[in-house]
């Protein structure tokens, strides 16, 4: 799989098909991987798949492409923010070559916990979890420990919006997950709803690595960052952070694909997916549209058709 | 100065103790994430519970946030104001300082704040709000008994085994800790009932699982010494700003950080001015009024990260401006690894720098 990669990341290379392959690489750890900009054969052979690889590279799209064409490694996952991102003209088809793995499911690092990560040897895919090597011998994760909170639910098959296929999706079976899931947020009441995320955003420190690690925020200038107007201010008081929350949720709603990155990103453990996925919950059931699904579908907020929801009443 | 054992489930009773006279802050894991959490409550905040001891969380990882927050909160209101007219009046704000105790904070944690110290000092007028938490602060650190996979304060410091800027340090050897008093206010932190003489053989198992723990932690490195000789056009500052996010995590996290903004709250003729925390990896930090700014992409901000820690700062504080806690290499989404940035700088640079 890995020498496949390698392969057609130089051909691209070669070819001039792209000027630059976004790929994964190995990190500085052995439960680490980084995102790695080949653009020459040898850079190339850095090249990985791997349980780390977890990073959504769509999220270097819109810059990248600037500077050339470029081809993309993905996820099923990360593919749906492809076609997001060519739906919002963030990058046109003809400068994005997308390569898709297919992928058991991602480490959840969190999993290692009991580990001493110093310990750490390797880490791979093994019969539906994953296999971590450590100096006193080898510990085999299962899947609803192992994987990211995002692959447990995941159905996802072989995007379609790929241009190179590195192998089959494996078929998937949906998995609990022991955290916190949409269904059980949807029991809470509107006042044990506020009462959660009130508990949630009083951690928040405003770095805003949510809005960094997101694909879907690419404003040249976000809402948060206008100097001369402030719609909301910088400090962490409670109303300010319930006020950018809430807004890049709502610039969010129907555009999410579910990465999980923001929450991944976010140093402090807030469960903004949670968030992100309810938006995008009501954006389905309103007006019946799946962000990453479709590539024809025009975006649910961005279009009008006569048989969207009216919520004023006759 | 003394050194006593305290064992592991007299701990909350020694707390309880001090709860009168002190605050006590120590870290508390909520959701998965280790933060320093205040846990007790002044007597005469009425109708408030007193926490849980037990809730403390000693690791073996560190805090995710380390002790900045408790020295200059991520927002600070520093007065308030009503303009009428062509006059406004001004309105401090209290800044009400009880005597805090923070427990298990980390040799790391604490050195950060001889730095801190020395840019809030290092000029006119002192940061007093910052100043009147540190004199107000009680300060006691517990040894790492597991050091974490991006530790590597041996490299900047020897504050591991020989700790500064606190008032007494634990080890953990089993089910006790040995401590040790290291300033006059923490021989009064361990004189109190729950404290008892060391034996030798307790201050033997210390040295042995200290000099274990140090041993398993990288060399020390003069980087100050090579920083002088560090790239600016380096092509490694490139390839960060690739893949680098500019999310700022790994600024809000560190310990020796301590950039701030300052803004305004305003509702028509009254407000308040606040400072919040700020970083230089922000892509507006560096902006002008007039529009330029020195710092526009990220091979720039990457670059001023590493500099400022490893080069400026022995330049004019003549100490690192980092210690090794490695939190920033955890938390970075796309593994920037500050070590790997440092040694690749000084790999490529000559070996001698003038004088």
């Amino acid at each position: 799989m890995e020498n496949e990669l390698r392969q057609k990341a130089k051909e691209l290379l070669e070819s001039g098909q792209a000027k630059t392959v976004i790929g994964y690489e190995a990190g500085t750890a052995p439960f680490k991987s980084a995102p790695c900009f080949a653009q020459t054969p040898d850079d190339a052979q850095r090249l990985v798949w791997n349980p780390m690889c977890v990073n959504n590279l769509a999220v270097y799209l819109p810059s990248a492409v600037k500077q050339g064409k470029v081809a993309v490694v993905v996820k099923p996952c990360d593919a749906k923010s492809v076609v997001e991102l060519l739906k919002e003209h963030q990058i046109e088809r003809g400068d994005v070559t997308v390569i898709s793995v297919p992928c058991p499911g991602v480490l959840n690092l969190d999993a290692l916990a009991e580990i001493d990560l110093r310990d750490v040897r390797s880490v791979e895919w093994r019969d539906g979890g994953i296999a971590v090597k450590t100096e006193s011998g080898e510990v085999v994760i299962p899947s609803e420990k192992a994987f990211a909170e995002k692959c447990l639910s995941c159905e996802l098959g072989n995007p379609e919006i790929a241009d190179i296929k590195l192998g089959e999706q494996p078929a998937r079976q949906p998995i609990q997950s022991e955290k916190m899931s949409l269904e059980e947020y949807q029991k809470l009441s509107p006042p044990e709803r506020r009462a959660f995320w009130g508990r949630q955003f009083a951690k928040c420190i405003r770095c805003y690595a949510c809005r960094q690690a997101c694909p879907g925020c690419y404003c040249a200038e976000c809402f948060v960052d206008k100097p001369g107007q402030m719609w909301v201010m910088r400090a962490t008081d409670p109303n300010t952070n319930w006020f950018f929350h809430m807004t890049r949720a709502m610039h969010t709603a129907g555009r999410c694909i579910g990465c999980g990155e923001c929450e991944r990103a976010c140093p402090m453990g807030i469960p903004l997916s949670l968030l992100n996925m309810k938006l995008d919950e009501d954006v389905e059931e309103m007006f019946d549209y799946e962000a990453g699904g479709d590539a024809e579908a025009l975006p649910a907020l961005a279009s009008y058709e006569a048989k969207d929801p009216d919520p004023c009443p006759e | 100065m003394s050194t006593k054992i305290i064992a592991k489930k007299d701990i909350s009773g020694w707390l309880k103790g001090l709860a009168g006279k002190y605050e006590i802050i120590a870290p508390v894991t909520e959701d998965g994430v280790t933060r320093f959490s205040r846990l007790s409550r002044d007597p005469a905040e009425a109708g408030k519970p007193v926490s849980d001891y037990s809730a403390i969380d000693l690791g073996p990882t560190p805090a995710r946030m380390g002790l900045r927050e408790q020295f200059t909160p991520v927002t600070e209101t520093l007065f308030e104001y009503e303009v009428s007219g062509q006059s406004a009046e001004l309105k401090d704000v209290e800044h009400p300082t009880k005597d805090r105790l923070i427990f298990g904070a980390r040799a790391c944690d604490a050195a950060a704040l001889r730095y801190v110290d020395a840019v809030y000092s290092n000029a006119e007028p002192r940061d007093t709000l910052y100043f009147d938490r540190r004199e107000h602060t009680a300060l006691v650190g517990v040894f790492c008994n597991q050091p974490d996979w991006s530790c590597f304060c041996t490299e900047v410091g020897d504050f591991l085994t020989k700790p500064i800027m606190m008032d007494a340090y634990l080890t953990d050897i089993g089910d006790k800790y040995y401590a040790e008093a290291l300033t006059p206010k923490g021989e009064e932190l361990l004189s109190s009932p729950e404290f008892q003489a060391a034996t030798d053989a307790d201050k033997q198992a210390t040295e042995k699982i200290r000099t274990e723990v140090a041993g398993q932690l990288p060399k020390p490195v003069d980087h100050a010494a090579k920083s002088v000789s560090y790239d600016w056009e380096h092509p490694i500052w490139v390839k960060l700003a690739e893949k680098c996010l500019g999310c700022g995590a790994c600024a809000f996290l560190c310990p020796t950080c301590h950039c701030f903004d300052m803004m305004e709250r305003a509702h028509g003729s009254k407000g308040s001015r606040y400072r919040c925390w700020d970083t230089c990896q922000f892509e507006k930090f560096t902006l002008m009024g007039a529009g330029h700014n020195p710092r526009p992409s990220k091979t720039e901000r990457t670059r001023q990260r590493v500099f400022h820690k490893f080069k400026y700062s022995p330049e004019r504080y003549e100490m690192l401006g980092c210690v090794g806690c490695g939190r920033c290499i955890a938390a970075c989404p796309v593994n920037i690894d500050i070590r790997e940035v440092v040694h690749e700088l000084e790999e490529k640079a000559p070996e001698k720098v003038g004088a």
